[in-house]
């Protein structure tokens, strides 16, 4: 009796803070009991147990944000070892659809913590800019799958892209300027056109729990 | 004969027009005409005497004639004849229209071109007294509907498509349904009042009516939607029920016109008709996709004789239309599915020019196609095919509103409740009022069988009004509703290679996260669909098959027709871009201080401009209005941008310069040398060669032997070491730093980083400097497409090694 209280307290609990509703979190807690072997926290470990992630390029950046502290709101830099259910929450607060009765101003917000999220993804090492190196790395990364393309070709397309950020960001520049990298503010302003707010979400409903081994 | 520019004028000069008119009007009824007597201009037509009356040159048998020194001969030529002048009229009333140029803007040209129609019917139906040539339907349906729907189907953004594939079904299959029955029998229910006069109309004709007309029409939308440029969503959403309804209008027309005339309906007929949708939805779609891949795989093999490579495009898909229309499947579907699959793969096997070719081709085809539907829709509406019934027609207009009202109201209800992102009300009504009518309505109207419809004139009458109801009223308001609500617009941006990225890194986060959640989204499916067409499809289908990123396909297209452009206003350099992207030549500069560093800043910042954001926007009609002193402009400022690019300041991107060949030695740093004073021969090379335009020669065939000679020059600084910097290839640069740039390996990443804090510094021009403007891969203007959206397009794949390495002339 004492322990269903609290599991329902927990839930309710986690229902006010992350704004999932109880079915999903009855749900997600499933999933995260399969990734992680019964066990309460999970580790970096447990994501090889998801098939489909081996294919994707960029899952080092995918798992590492699980991890992130940035993410977790626990720190302004660093990776946790460890998550627990709480956190996994955390992250995929992230990717909640929009509430249509929401009003402009939570929408905005809603968009920009999603936008803070993929930001942080970029920027790997926290310093709060995303340099060329930075840029680069996640271009190879995406073209990681090809194996026609070379090195460089991913370079300088990051390279390119990156003067594309600089001339919207910084527009004219005067000729002592130097354009360090792109800021949380500048990454708003290129994403600026695109809809993310409706397009970074997930069904949270909709799950079926794949067998984790095939 | 050239309307001279300014000011408003109506259609098009009078004089020639009237000439058309003339010869229209004298000659004998055209091929188009359905309804005219055979009256061949032998002399012999009622038509008044004009000066296009044919003297026969048949001799009778009583007198010889002698040999005729000039003879008019019509009616050898009269077919072509009569259609050359339809479509140059029709052409010409466009000019008119454009003349002005708001006015295009305010009124949507499909109501300038019906009212022209009209106008045309009036005076034919004035001197002639009897109906105006109205539009055959065979000719509407095999002729003129399928470039338009082609057109539609080939530049469709199949993302936004097939991501609100399940809304779109919905409405087009199931709104259409409620539509036709929902019209059909309240008109019965308005029929049976005996006031009205129209009770021998019958519950089936009634259904067969409201199915016809109730059908949304592609042309219509098209016509009207894309003045006024809302959001892709709403866009796709309304363009494709209107594209794929079309499946259903088919079945019903033909099921209640089989069930009129049939004596008994049983209840296996109502299956067989349900039966029958399926057969003709799926049938024309597969028939689509069937020729799409044939066509793909076709376009494989003409590597060598690309001048008919458009040909393949159009015959396949009109082949996909005719054979779909033999089995009275769905044509529309069929055509629209064909284009859609072949657009893949044929853009990335046919060449640059083919492509062009394609898609100019297919849009003037579209656009003549258009505009004579619309003309023959107001030519056709005068004459004596009219029954006026006050209150059959005022009520079929009513229920086609009310009716498409309600059925996007409930029907979004249902659907909101699958979808992630719900319709607003806002999008509702837009996609209500946006159910326009128009020309299929009208040829399938015109082609009711008279025995069977009596009533057919009303019909007719009933349908015109609604059409031209929806087309005027609706298509000249929505525009300022749309203000008004202040509905998204469509993003303008052009597709930039940093978006590009960012979407792509997006939907690799998004099946990321949806792989841990164990969520099988719409990008599973779209996942398994791309792995399964990399690993069979695209080596089946596509000629070079190099399983390409649509990051570095969009890299190299904006690459390719920056370097077109820059060939095509006249420079000598038609430079690739600062990446040579297939073979990269890895080479390992030394280093430099960041004393070096700052001092080149220095001198770069003394002598260098300044660069200037462009935007260079297309519209899908037309290209920007001042063309050639902005041009001139932009070019100037896209080679200081290209120069530009040569300078970076942050760990790595060595750019190599290659203008003569004194410059060689400056390809790499060799160690020893130190840099102010190189600097220092640098600039002076570079002042020099400014000033001459033989370095421009030079530098222009120089590059074509970059990759040799380079590979000549730099054994020593090859290396193997990953993560090298990608040398910038350059035509006329002399320019100064960029073989100093260091090129910092991958490992020394970081000190790099610190040594030039990761700047990207504007570079600066060096006074004078002739180079060619190559454009950076910012936002490069796209070739004009419809809605906005990420398009893949392929780049040349014969010219792709000739061009990276080694730019022909």
């Amino acid at each position: 009796m004492g322990a269903a209280q609290s599991a329902s307290e927990e839930i309710r609990e986690l229902v006010g803070k992350t704004g999932f509703s109880s079915d999903q979190i009855e749900q997600l807690r499933r999933r995260f009991k399969q990734l992680s072997g019964d066990q309460p926290t999970i580790r970096k470990e447990h994501f090889n147990n998801v098939p489909d992630l081996e294919l994707n390029p960029i899952r080092s950046k995918i798992i590492r944000a699980f991890f992130d502290n940035r993410n977790l709101r626990k720190g302004p830099s660093g990776l946790a070892d460890e998550i627990n259910f709480e956190d996994f929450l955390t992250i995929m607060a992230y990717f909640q659809p929009i509430d249509i009765t929401m009003d402009e101003e939570q929408v905005q917000l809603c968009r920009k913590e999603k936008l803070r999220f993929l930001f942080h993804m970029y920027d790997s090492d926290s310093d709060g800019r995303i340099t060329l190196e930075e840029y680069r790395n996640v271009v190879e990364e995406l073209l990681s799958g090809n194996p026609h393309i070379e090195k460089d070709s991913a370079r300088s397309i990051a390279d390119g892209a990156m003067m594309e950020a600089a001339s919207v960001c910084m527009g004219q520049m005067e000729p002592d300027q130097v354009y360090e990298g792109i800021t949380f503010d500048d990454f708003l302003k290129i994403w600026q056109g695109i809809d993310i707010e409706t397009k970074m979400h997930v069904r949270f409903l909709n799950m079926e729990t794949m067998a984790l081994c095939h | 004969m050239e309307p001279a520019g300014t000011g408003r004028r109506w259609p098009g000069p009078p004089a020639p027009l009237l000439l058309l008119l003339l010869l229209q009007v004298a000659g004998p009824a055209g091929a188009l005409a359905e309804t005219l007597p055979d009256a061949r201009a032998v002399g012999t037509s009622a038509s008044p005497p004009s000066p296009a009356s044919v003297v026969a040159p048949g001799t009778t048998p009583l007198e010889e004639s002698r040999l005729p020194v000039f003879t008019l001969d019509y009616p050898h030529v009269q077919i072509p004849f009569e259609i050359t002048l339809w479509i140059l009229l029709a052409s010409l009333a466009k000019i008119g229209f454009h003349l002005y140029h708001k006015l295009p803007t305010i009124v949507p040209e499909s109501c300038l071109l019906i009212m022209v129609g009209l106008l045309l019917g009036g005076i034919i139906f004035g001197v002639d007294e009897k109906s105006p040539p109205a539009m055959k339907t065979d000719v509407f349906f095999l002729y003129l509907l399928p470039p338009i729907v082609l057109d539609a189907g080939y530049f469709m953004p199949t993302r936004p498509f097939f991501e609100n594939i399940g809304t779109i079904f919905w409405y087009a299959v199931v709104g259409t349904l409620w539509n036709s029955i929902g019209i059909g029998v309240s008109l019965f229910g308005i029929c049976q009042i005996e006031a009205f006069g129209l009770s021998d109309i019958t519950l089936l004709q009634n259904l067969l009516f409201g199915s016809l007309i109730s059908a949304v029409d592609p042309v219509a939308v098209l016509a009207v939607f894309e003045n006024i440029h809302v959001n892709e969503q709403l866009y796709i959403l309304v363009f494709g029920e209107s594209l794929l309804n079309d499946a259903v209008t088919v079945v019903l027309y033909n099921l209640f016109k089989s069930f009129c005339q049939m004596k008994t309906i049983e209840t296996v007929d109502v299956f067989a008709g349900i039966a029958n949708f399926f057969v003709v939805g799926i049938g024309g779609m597969l028939i689509g996709i069937f020729l799409g891949f044939i066509a793909a795989f076709t376009t494989r093999f003409t590597h060598n004789i690309r001048v008919i490579e458009p040909l393949f495009v159009f015959l396949y898909s009109y082949l996909s239309y005719i054979t779909a229309e033999m089995f009275h499947l769905s044509g529309i579907m069929a055509i629209t599915t064909c284009a859609m699959t072949m657009n893949k793969y044929v853009e990335e096997n046919v060449s640059q020019k083919s492509y062009t070719t394609i898609k100019y081709f297919m849009k003037m085809l579209s656009s003549v196609s258009e505009t004579l539907i619309f003309i023959f829709m107001g030519v056709s509406t005068v004459g004596k095919n009219h029954e006026w019934n006050w209150a059959f027609v005022s009520f079929t207009l009513a229920f086609c509103l009310v009716w498409r009202a309600l059925g996007v109201f409930v029907l979004t209800q249902a659907i909101n409740w699958f979808r992630t992102i719900p319709l607003t009300f806002k999008d509702q009504f837009i996609i209500a009022y946006g159910g326009l009518r128009g020309a299929i309505c009208f040829a399938l109207v015109f082609l009711l069988p008279a025995a069977v419809f009596p009533r057919k004139k009303l019909f007719i009458t009933a349908a015109i009004v609604v059409i031209f109801f929806t087309v005027f009223i609706l298509g000249i308001t929505i525009r300022p509703l749309v203000e008004f609500l202040d509905v998204k617009k469509a993003n303008k941006k052009q597709q930039a290679v940093s978006e590009e990225i960012h979407s792509r890194f997006f939907d690799h986060v998004k099946t990321g996260i949806e792989d841990v959640c164990g969520h099988w989204g719409h990008n599973f499916w779209r996942d398994k669909f791309k792995k399964f067409d990399d690993k069979y499809l695209r080596k089946l289908l596509i000629r070079e098959n190099q399983p390409k990123s649509s990051i570095v396909s969009l890299y190299k297209k904006l690459e390719i027709k920056h370097a077109i452009e820059m060939a095509e206003t006249g420079l000598r350099s038609a430079g690739p871009s600062f990446a040579s992207l297939n073979d990269c030549h890895e080479e390992k500069i030394r280093k430099l201080t960041p004393g070096e560093m700052d001092e080149i800043r220095e001198i770069l910042s003394r002598n260098l401009y300044q660069i200037r954001q462009r935007t260079l926007s297309y519209n899908r009609h037309n290209l920007t209005a001042d063309t050639s002193e902005r041009q001139a402009k932009e070019i100037l400022i896209r080679r200081r941008h290209s120069l530009r690019e040569s300078i970076r300041k942050d760990s790595s991107l060595s750019r190599e310069r290659r203008a003569s060949m004194s410059a060689s030695r400056y390809l790499s740093l060799p160690k020893n040398t130190k840099l102010p004073e190189k600097l220092q021969k640098k600039r002076n090379v570079s002042n020099a060669g400014g000033n001459s335009s033989d370095s421009d020669a030079d530098a222009g065939t120089t590059v074509l032997n970059l990759k040799p000679r380079a590979r000549r020059f730099l054994p020593e600084q090859f290396s193997q070491k990953a993560a090298q910097a990608c040398r910038m290839e350059w035509k006329n640069e002399v320019d100064v730093e960029a073989a100093q740039q260091p090129c910092t390996p991958a490992p020394h990443r970081r000190e790099g980083a610190t040594q030039t804090p990761g700047a990207l510094r504007q570079p600066l021009l060096p006074h004078g400097q002739l180079g060619p403007g190559q454009e950076g891969p910012t936002t490069e203007s796209q070739r004009p497409r419809p809605p906005p959206r990420l398009v893949r397009r392929a780049s040349e794949p014969g010219g792709h090694k000739a061009r990276w390495g080694s730019e022909r002339p």
